[in-house]
């Protein structure tokens, strides 16, 4: 187990330099820089005194140097868009109202989305199971814009119980959890009634039924249990991917949130900050992985990561 | 009796507490850009953070009527040559920390954005004319032989390269940066909110950088004119989407908000007297590569300014969010000429003729083409999209072209117009300031188009020189009619901001001007000094 442990850490410093290297020339690939785009053309020589402010007068692959030092020694630099901050202290700040908002989301919408999933398995091709799954599926293809609109419509202009929008007082994080909590709740539900189905149907279950065992001691302990690893798979990218904001959500909600910095990144060719973004996301992904390899492990002592089964 | 007494006493006490709290006006107010570097317009215009400019007084400004007001400066007079500008500074302003205001802050302003790469920098060059600002800008001459002088602490000397009449309403952006401030932090002093100063009706209370939110606080050192009528402006960016900001203020969170065209109907019915339009002084227009094929021959580019239905465009499928163009200067703007603008007609014969002229009848034989337009937010995000699709239909009924759309990010639209990388564009403008050398600076001398037509430039060359109005509104209608007459462009369209206003706001700045139109936010100073709310 250690040594594929650290057969993975070597992968993922392969991986996190590749994924670097191909990023900063697709960002430089992209016409036009940070100081393009106005309504009137910089003439050559303010043009000239920007860049080289920024660094961004030298030769690519010293940037790509210098910034890779950078990241060794935790220095990502200064983003262009909040000069007298350091991209660090901008993201821990950022990250909060996302971690808050989308951590609770998930938190909260996947296990409602297992219960949901568990009452549909358990009660396949009723009027709950069918209303499970309608609800699951209008989780997925709704967009979570819409979700979010009809949140503030609802709870906010027609009922007026909750505040429209904003970030700071708790009463204000409701709705944008709800909205973030749809598609955890969502695909949970699908993934945890397809799994369980999956293994209510297999021959240990009509086992343990024979040797007179509780049906709930049978789903809880059993089939719950052996249906895990697809959550499992899912669980982290999932939590990451909503914890690390949403344009949408952040947007619709005026959540100061890191979300838009995704966006804004781009746009406004920010690329220390678009750097440090895809970076933090890579390596996180890749931990994600690797912690839900080990987790497997110990959910089911017959899958040995790198062994034979 | 005692305990009567002291119960009475807390009551008098908390009412007297409160209601200084309750008295206390807060507006909160969409802003425009989500993200912000430096709070300071004379250091980054583009990527300004939110409403730095309302911190600090300019020189002059205009009011809902387009007035030129006395701010900073109390008053000024040009030289007998027209060549030199004195400003005085009105007495007794002083920046928030106790400091004097004085000319030289104004002069370090423009000096530093000279030197240190001042994204507006085109500005004082193309509009105000300094002397030997592009020389200095461009390293070739010193900063000291700049235009600019503080010739005391109230008085500020602009020379400019050639008379320049309209010089006041160009200060109308020119800031002044306390230089004291400068001198301990550097450019810094404009990132942090312990170290931003005010010299205006506001000072900055918190910034919230990650949406380039903003609250703002009335200033109690300030003593200048235009003093602010509310406690306390909470304004955020993410409100200026109309899709975040109805809902906001649907359920009270927003005191106005900017519609979209699906909202308009709604918000109307439901606020009949709280819809305010704007009529914004800027133009959408076609742009042409003059010198490539096919738009090089004059008959294609008139066939194309003949075949415009503006009216249909902006009575269907722009209803309510522009109004048709034939000059490139909007109604209300200075310079305005209305018989220049009715030449614009729809006239599909016309531009069938001037087709079969060019030697294309009925479009045979014309290459396929493709119009190419910038991605954006804003009324320009309203506008474009539909208006392309419009155009690119009519000119396939009444010239028998094929006209194919692309949509692109601006960086990239701009390296297209500028190094000719197609022939026909969308593009909009909007002005800086008010005056018609704005708009036709904009195709003077190359310009952003390299358009480049001699009788052009030497009559707006003369116009802007030209002390005289009267004359000089004759030589700008002279230049338009170049313009036309080369049909260098085909003027669009000027959009219109509609916004929905809360019964709660009062003043001025939310009544309409002569016109019948209320710019709100497009004129910052005035509107944030001039509204009041209940």
């Amino acid at each position: 187990m250690i040594a594929f442990i650290l057969r993975r850490l070597v992968s993922i410093a392969v991986t996190f330099i590749v994924v670097s290297l191909i990023i900063f020339l697709m960002m430089h690939a992209i016409p036009g820089g940070p100081f393009d785009g106005h309504d009137m053309p910089l003439s050559d020589a303010v043009r000239a005194k920007l860049m080289a402010r920024l660094g961004l007068d030298q030769p690519l692959h010293v940037q790509y140097l210098n910034y890779m030092w950078g990241v060794l020694h935790f220095d990502f630099g200064v983003p262009y868009q909040s000069p007298g901050d350091t991209i660090i202290g901008l993201l821990s700040r950022a990250w909060i109202p996302s971690l808050v908002l989308g951590g609770a989301g998930v938190l909260i919408g996947a296990p409602l989305g297992v219960l949901l999933g568990m009452a549909a398995a358990l009660n396949r091709n009723t009027w709950i199971d069918y209303l499970a799954s309608t609800f699951a599926t209008l989780g997925l293809t709704i967009p979570v814009f819409v979700i979010s609109l009809m949140l503030i419509l609802v709870f906010a202009v027609w009922l007026n119980w909750l505040p429209a929008s904003g970030w700071g007082k708790p009463e204000r994080w409701i709705l944008p959890i709800i909205a973030y909590a749809a598609i955890p709740l969502a695909t949970y539900a699908r993934y945890t009634r397809s799994a369980m189905l999956d293994t209510l149907n297999r021959p240990f279950v009509t086992v343990l039924r024979a040797k007179g065992l509780s049906e709930r001691r049978i789903i809880f302990q059993h089939v719950l249990r052996n249906s895990a690893i697809p959550l499992v798979t899912v669980f982290l990218p999932m939590f990451i991917g909503t914890a690390t904001g949403s344009i949408f959500v952040e947007a619709m909600f005026r959540v100061p949130g890191l979300g838009s910095y995704f966006v804004s990144s781009i746009e406004k060719r920010d690329y220390p900050l678009e750097m440090a973004l895809m970076l933090m996301i890579t390596m996180m992904y890749c931990l994600a992985y690797l912690f839900s390899d080990i987790v497997y492990a110990l959910l089911n002592p017959r899958i040995r990561a790198g062994g034979k089964p | 009796m005692n305990a009567l007494l002291k119960i009475a006493g807390a009551l008098a006490l908390a009412v007297g507490l409160a209601v200084p709290a309750l008295a206390q006006t807060t507006l909160v107010a969409p802003g425009q850009n989500t993200s912000g570097t430096y709070m300071d317009y004379m250091k980054t215009v583009y990527a300004r953070a939110t409403y730095a400019e309302v911190l600090q007084i300019p020189l002059t400004s205009f009011d809902k009527d387009f007035t030129l007001t006395a701010l900073g400066a109390e008053s000024w007079d040009q030289s007998a040559d027209g060549l030199t500008w004195t400003f005085h500074l009105r007495p007794g302003l002083v920046w928030s920390d106790g400091e004097k205001l004085t000319a030289e802050d104004y002069v370090f302003a423009l000096q530093r954005a000279a030197t240190d790469g001042y994204d507006f920098n085109w500005y004082w060059d193309f509009a105000g004319g300094i002397k030997n600002w592009k020389d200095v800008t461009e390293g070739k001459a010193d900063v000291s032989t700049l235009g600019l002088k503080a010739v005391d602490d109230m008085t500020i000397e602009v020379t400019t390269a050639a008379p320049k009449p309209y010089l006041p309403s160009v200060v109308s952006l020119w800031y002044p940066v306390p230089k004291h401030q400068f001198d301990k932090y550097g450019d810094d002093w404009a990132t942090n909110i312990d170290t931003v100063i005010s010299s205006g009706p506001y000072l900055l209370d918190s910034w919230e950088k990650s949406n380039n939110s903003v609250v703002l606080v009335k200033n109690p050192t300030y003593t200048g004119p235009w003093q602010s009528e509310v406690d306390r402006i909470e304004i955020d960016p993410t409100l200026g989407a109309p899709e975040v900001g109805l809902p906001a203020f649907l359920a009270g969170d927003a005191d106005y908000s900017f519609l979209n065209t699906g909202q308009v109907p709604v918000a109307s019915q439901r606020y009949p007297d709280g819809i305010r339009k704007n009529a914004v002084f800027a133009v959408s227009y076609i742009s042409f590569d003059l010198n490539s094929a096919p738009f090089n021959d004059v008959n294609v580019r008139k066939a194309f300014y003949y075949a415009v239905n503006r009216d249909e465009l902006t009575s269907t499928v722009l209803k309510d969010i522009a109004i048709p163009a034939g000059s490139i200067l909007a109604p209300g703007y200075p310079g305005y000429n209305a018989e220049i603008a009715a030449e614009a007609v729809f006239d599909p014969a016309k531009a069938k003729q001037f087709m079969a002229d060019a030697g294309f009848p009925d479009g045979k034989g014309f290459p396929e083409i493709e119009i190419w337009y910038r991605e954006e937010g804003g009324y320009n995000g309203a506008i474009v999209p539909p208006m392309a699709q419009y155009l690119q239909s009519q000119f396939k009924d009444i010239l028998g072209i094929t006209m194919n759309i692309k949509v692109m990010p601006t960086q990239d639209w701009m390296d297209g117009l500028l190094k000719k990388k197609n022939n026909i564009f969308i593009a909009p403008y909007e002005y800086d300031y008010l005056d018609p050398s704005n708009f036709f600076g904009i195709f003077y001398n190359g310009g952003r188009h390299d358009h480049h037509v001699e009788a052009y430039d030497k009559l707006v060359a003369a116009a802007d020189s030209n002390p005289v109005w009267e004359e000089r509104l004759k030589l700008y209608a002279q230049a338009e009619q170049v313009l036309i007459d080369n049909a260098s462009i085909v003027p669009l369209v000027h959009p219109i901001t509609i916004a929905v206003l809360s019964d709660q706001l009062g003043g001025d700045a939310s009544t309409p001007n002569k016109q019948g139109f209320t710019p709100l936010d497009r004129l910052a100073h005035y509107f944030f000094t001039h509204l009041t709310k209940k």
